[in-house]
């Protein structure tokens, strides 16, 4: 344990303390070349109500009159200061903004991410045990009609049969519509939940099967596996013991730095559901190429995704301890 | 079977679930704020602003009536306004609203920067507890509209977290607003414009897909339908279609090219749409109720204005459309023939041909391009639709026909579309139509003594029996349809008499929202 863990975090902060400015940098430059007016966007349907003295007042009061460059300075001053600037989209801090719609995002995204590990490396084991069989097929066919599936069109299709159709699940929103935040249950946030989680696990999971699945083949082939299979273990239960050890390490590597797609799943997921999360205030950021908000979810959003990918190497590292010699 | 008796089960207790009580209003119309609830900043200026009330309000026949204000007038010069408060009214957290909240919330929105546009106003001050003054820094009849909209905040509690909780004078109160979810409000119990029939009122955000699953999953009361299933109303709701000056019509280029750019470089003037002959055949041709068929499934209504319907809206500026003989004939009079026979007009060697320019993200623009060009092919024009992105439209619109849209409850946007100040200004007058008689005219309505004054003003730009911005005159536009915005409501719920709505799909629904009542109980 010790020695790799304090190498392998050094190493990591070095790498982000360049990736950040480096991201910033290159956010900025994309949301300036967005060919989207700020204060048309602002000003969106309203153009008749709002004259032309009246545009330049929102720009200067915005700051949006001055030249990108200086924009950038000037916010690069402040978000070294820890202020990330103001949205003018939401008419709030953005730090705020992300605060309030964080949790709710990261509630999906933590559900999903459990609920499709759990799924998918043990649907890949089982497959993996029964290759050839009927269950490996019937799992492998599911796997690749879901990776091939959008993650918008998964989702209506629930909301067209569990919603509508059977009306067993609500079609939308965190919470019954009509009822106060603490009025409502936690049975009935656990059913608000089923669906947008459904449909973002279904994002990730058809490689996580499929690589389980090879990975534990590759271990029932090893001498060790056909060993322990000659004295009468049966595929499954090799599956379940000592292959899951072999199996699971791939499998939460490649599920944990997948936690970018997730993320962009969640985007998706909440446009649909209209769960208020970060995935709605993207879309609303980049559509009024409001920049401080954009930078700041974008600049989150690495952090994140950085975070996900240190769990990885971590967890790839105590599952195989052939790996900690490699920083 | 036994799942069928399970499924009616659950969907029973969902019905059944909410708590007890007078039935709460849900609605799923859209239009959340995303900066929150500050007129300052701009909210409330479509639908109801909930929380806030104004000077000011319109009817269902859209004329001014008191809503703080007992009485107002305007002085001679028509700079100043003077207004006098009612006495009860009282904010949500129980204090009185005086002339010096009305007196804060107008300067501090005119120094904001934000989507409340009071350019127009010098300063604001109160004459004593119950009257205010607003002195304009130049006649500006338009200004009206902000007495309307503008909803009055308290001068002592606002501050930084009052988009994020309100306190207004207004019918409701603010009980829970979860960003991007739900808004939740109830009745304020110091409202001073009587009883509301409603315990509970929630707005429901997000997608439309979402409102129409809550529609069919009964738990939507009001949904704003969109436009595609519009007729398939959820079982226990009916269709509302709601007349609406949301227009779209063709914006000509008014001058010729005469190698002209604007400071972005982007070409000036056309040479075949700059001839009246033209335009003015082409609002003769213009078939508006097939296009209102074929591209809102026969949900609109033709449009011959930029406000139909509306006060300052004058029928006499329009031309009879659907007469391509009529058409042909202006053509061949003004010298456009088809001597070499390849289907189109020309004119001292120039083709009658120009580009209709749509945004190609909007299938029903995009409709009415194709629909257009094709009619006009019958009299020898060559209108040519070109599907473009916004930021590509800024650069043609100065020099090609563009399918453009507006409509509000403001006269100010008759001025802006047709003034030659704003020619060239942003989308304001893209065409460069500048016509001196009909500046005076709009510049006279904006120095009316009255509103009502105005009225006669706006008209005579349209058309004053020798000129005008309209079809008769020099046809700047030609406008093909009003858009009809439909809402599925439940079979219980009496929504009164309607206003005819402006653009934009949604909350402005929620205008009367006060007086709405259940039919049912």
């Amino acid at each position: 344990m010790s020695g790799w863990l304090p190498a392998l975090l050094a190493g990591r902060l070095i790498r982000l303390a360049w990736l950040l400015p480096l991201a910033a940098v290159g956010l900025f430059w994309l949301v300036s070349l967005a060919p989207i007016d700020p204060v048309q966007a602002y000003v969106g349907g309203r153009t008749s109500q709002i004259g032309p003295e009246q545009r330049e007042a929102i720009a200067a009061a915005w700051g949006l009159d001055r030249p990108a460059v200086e924009r950038f300075a000037s916010w690069l001053a402040g978000a070294a200061q820890g202020d990330l600037g103001r949205s003018i989209s939401y008419n709030a801090p953005v730090a705020e903004v992300i605060a309030r719609r964080f949790p709710a995002s990261l509630a999906l995204i933590g559900a999903a991410f459990v609920l499709s590990f759990a799924l998918g490396s043990a649907l890949g084991l089982i497959a993996g045990a029964t290759r050839g069989r009927w269950p490996d097929r019937a799992i492998r066919a599911a796997a690749v009609v879901l990776s091939a599936s959008p993650g918008f069109w998964v989702a209506i299709l629930l909301i067209a049969v569990f919603a509508v159709g059977l009306g067993w699940l609500p079609a939308c929103c965190a919470a019954p519509p009509g009822r106060l935040a603490d009025e409502v249950s936690a049975a009935e946030r656990w059913r608000h939940m089923i669906l947008p989680v459904a449909t973002l696990s279904v994002v990730g999971i058809g490689p996580l099967i499929l690589h389980t699945r090879q990975s534990l083949i590759a271990f029932l082939e090893s001498p060790a596996a056909r060993h322990l299979g000659a004295h009468g273990a049966s595929p499954l239960r090799l599956a379940f013991g000592p292959g899951l050890r072999h199996a699971v390490g791939v499998a939460l590597t490649l599920h944990l730095a997948g936690a970018g797609e997730l993320f962009g799943g969640s985007v998706l997921a909440e446009a649909v559901f209209a769960w208020p999360g970060l995935g709605q205030a993207t879309v609303r950021a980049a559509t009024g190429a409001d920049a401080p908000l954009l930078m700041g979810i974008g600049l989150a959003t690495l952090l994140f995704v950085f975070a996900g990918n240190l769990a990885a190497d971590i967890a790839a590292r105590l599952a195989d301890p052939r790996l900690r010699g490699r920083a | 079977m036994i799942l069928r008796a399970l499924a009616a089960a659950l969907v029973a207790s969902c019905l059944l679930a909410p708590a007890a009580g007078a039935r709460p209003l849900v609605l799923a119309v859209g239009g959340e704020p995303d900066a929150g609830f500050d007129p300052i900043m701009g909210w409330g200026h479509y639908g109801s602003p909930l929380f806030q009330s104004t000077l000011l309000r319109r009817d269902a026949e859209l004329n001014l009536i008191g809503d703080l204000a007992t009485e107002w007038s305007l002085s001679g010069d028509g700079r100043i306004w003077r207004v006098t408060l009612r006495e009860d009214a009282r904010f949500s957290d129980g204090t009185a609203l005086t002339a010096q909240d009305v007196v804060f919330t107008y300067n501090a929105a005119r120094d904001a920067g934000g989507l409340a546009d009071l350019s127009a106003l010098k300063e604001a001050r109160a004459l004593d507890d119950r009257a205010v003054e607003l002195e304009l820094t130049a006649p500006r009849i338009t200004f009206v509209s902000r007495l309307a909209t503008l909803g009055i905040v308290p001068a002592a509690s606002y501050g930084p977290g009052y988009a994020r909780a309100p306190v207004g004078s207004g019918p409701f109160r603010l009980i829970e607003w979860r960003e991007g979810e739900q808004l939740v409000v109830e009745p304020n119990p110091h409202w001073h414009g009587g009883e509301i029939a409603f315990e509970r009122v929630s707005f429901v955000f997000g997608s439309e897909e979402a409102g129409v699953a809550l529609a069919r999953t009964g738990a939507a009361d009001v949904v704003a339908a969109p436009p595609a299933m519009a007729d398939a109303a959820p079982t226990g709701m009916r269709v509302l279609h709601r007349e609406t000056v949301d227009n779209r019509g063709l914006a000509f280029p008014m001058v010729p090219d005469e190698g002209r750019t604007t400071e972005a470089g982007a070409p000036i003037g056309n040479d075949v749409t700059a001839d009246r002959a033209i335009r003015v055949a082409i609002n003769q041709a213009l078939d508006r109720e097939a296009l209102v068929a074929l591209a809102l499934d026969g949900h609109g209504r033709p449009a011959y204005g930029p406000a139909d319907g509306l006060p300052w809206d004058n029928p006499e500026a329009a031309i009879p459309g659907a007469d391509p003989e009529a058409a042909r004939a202006t053509l061949e009079a003004a010298g456009w023939t088809d001597a070499d026979g390849d289907g189109v007009r020309e004119k001292d060697g120039l083709r009658a041909a120009f580009q209709i320019v749509y945004p190609a993200s909007d299938s029903t623009r995009q409709a009415l391009a194709l629909g257009a060009a094709d009619q006009l092919r019958g009299i020898g024009v060559a209108a040519e639709p070109a599907g473009r992105s916004w930021d590509e439209i800024g650069g043609l619109m100065h020099a090609q026909a563009v399918v453009l849209g507006w409509g509000a409850h403001d006269p100010s946007e008759i001025c802006y579309l047709h003034h030659s100040a704003y020619a060239g200004v942003d989308y304001y007058n893209p065409g460069h139509y500048a016509n001196p008689t009909v500046d005076a005219h709009l510049e006279a309505a904006e120095a009316a003594p009255s509103f009502e004054a105005s009225l006669a003003e706006w008209r005579a730009a349209a058309w004053d029996g020798e000129t005008g911005y309209g079809p008769r005159g020099d046809a700047a536009w030609a406008w093909m349809v009003n858009l009809e915005h439909a809402y599925w409501a439940s079979e219980c719920l009496d929504l009164g008499p309607a206003q005819i709505h402006p653009h934009g799909h949604g909350f402005p629904i929620t205008h009367d929202i006060a007086a709405w009542r259940w039919t049912c109980e």
